[in-house]
């Protein structure tokens, strides 16, 4: 069979310990080793296609665009949650370990079920709420208003920071890191009105509170984006929605229910 | 329609302020105040008798000490407390609200210890 163009066989290679589970056949995961071609540009991602096209086309993992947009690659290397297409194997010349992401359930080998994380936020609605824009005015924003949620809005969804959590980790329930930067995102758009019905979720036990600010949500965040200062942000933001409650004169309770299943 | 719950508001914001005011003074107060005290003396800074007894204890008795025994021992206790509160939970070793009710309860009593101390201190 021809080899794929980026990764001769001629090139040197490293061992690559991939995490197997088949459901079908497997009890648990098991570790399976392959023996992997590499040059400079070869990535994770385009090592786990040479395998399924050279070695094993059984084994599963989910990716889309390669270049860091889709956030759909998103693995364990060597214990930390990296997208497979942004990390490369020439920083690994001792081999490494590819692992499913840690904190969800594994449905087959490299892809997990990311449903939690999607709940979550859908719970936080990130989303422009409230005044919509008419098709002759557009909504318009002065760089100062854009540049105050600019740095929260470039999350992809991959989930990494979510399996970098430990609080997720000990409590699924805990809404976690890119939802609630996502609904602080929202809450910081001038345009947005949504704030009232976001707050009630993040003022929660499993909103922001359930952060003990490990900050390793930001250290993997291969956008650059910081769920940490999102979230200890929020955390000034519930004092203070706190505070204004508490002193404020009892009003009809319209807050929003949480969803349960 | 599923069936639907309350969100319950966190009393959380509670101990995190106390813990964060405790954080700033345990980062900042305290280590000035070792520096001064400790070795201020030592450097010259301050004469011994500066910190003599008399005057530490009437500055300390002042009505304002309050705030001296505020910063150095009871928002640090909060502080304190706080984080091994959340430590026990991360360890997986307590997720009951008793280890809340002992944790926070027992940076109130020594609380109030120092507060019931240094009016003593103020009255007696």
């Amino acid at each position: 069979m021809k080899q794929p163009d980026s990764i001769p066989s001629d090139k040197q290679h490293l061992s690559m310990t991939v995490q197997r589970y088949r459901p079908e056949q497997d009890d648990a995961p098991v570790w399976q080793s392959y023996q992997v071609p590499y040059d400079d540009s070869t990535s994770v991602l385009d090592a786990l296609h040479w395998i399924k096209e050279q070695q094993d086309s059984s084994l599963a993992y989910r990716w889309s665009c390669r270049m860091a947009i889709c956030g759909s690659c998103g693995v364990m290397v060597d214990g930390t949650p990296k997208l497979g297409c942004k990390t490369f194997l020439r920083d690994y010349p001792k081999g490494l370990k590819v692992a499913a992401l840690a904190n969800f359930p594994i449905e087959k080998d490299l892809i997990v079920d990311m449903n939690q994380f999607l709940h979550h936020l859908t719970a936080l609605k990130p989303y422009l709420i409230g005044q919509p824009s008419s098709a002759s005015e557009p909504n318009r924003q002065s760089p100062e208003q854009v540049k105050r949620y600019q740095q929260f809005a470039n999350c992809i969804n991959c989930g990494l920071c979510y399996s970098a959590c430990p609080q997720f980790g000990l409590n699924p329930e805990f809404l976690g890191p890119a939802a609630i930067a996502l609904a602080h995102r929202y809450n910081l758009d001038s345009r947005d009105q949504g704030k009232a019905e976001r707050q009630p979720a993040l003022n929660s036990k499993n909103g922001v509170w359930s952060c003990t600010f490990v900050g390793f949500c930001s250290t993997v965040c291969p956008k650059g984006v910081d769920p940490a200062a999102a979230i200890n942000q929020g955390k000034i933001v519930s004092t203070m929605d706190g505070v204004i409650q508490w002193f404020s004169p009892k009003q009809l309770d319209t807050t929003p229910q949480e969803p349960t299943s | 329609m599923a069936a639907t719950k309350r969100y319950q508001r966190s009393d959380e914001p509670i101990w995190w302020s106390l813990f964060s005011a405790g954080g700033v003074c345990v980062a900042m107060l305290i280590p000035a105040l070792i520096v001064l005290l400790v070795f201020g003396p030592w450097l010259g800074l301050l004469s011994a008798e500066a910190l003599s007894y008399q005057r530490m204890s009437a500055l300390l008795y002042h009505p304002l000490g309050v705030l001296f025994i505020g910063a150095v021992i009871i928002l640090p206790l909060f502080h304190a407390m706080h984080r091994i509160h959340h430590g026990l939970h991360d360890l997986q070793w307590a997720h009951s609200s008793l280890a809340k009710w002992l944790c926070y309860g027992s940076a109130v009593l020594l609380s109030l210890l120092a507060l019931g101390l240094w009016l003593l201190g103020v009255f007696v």
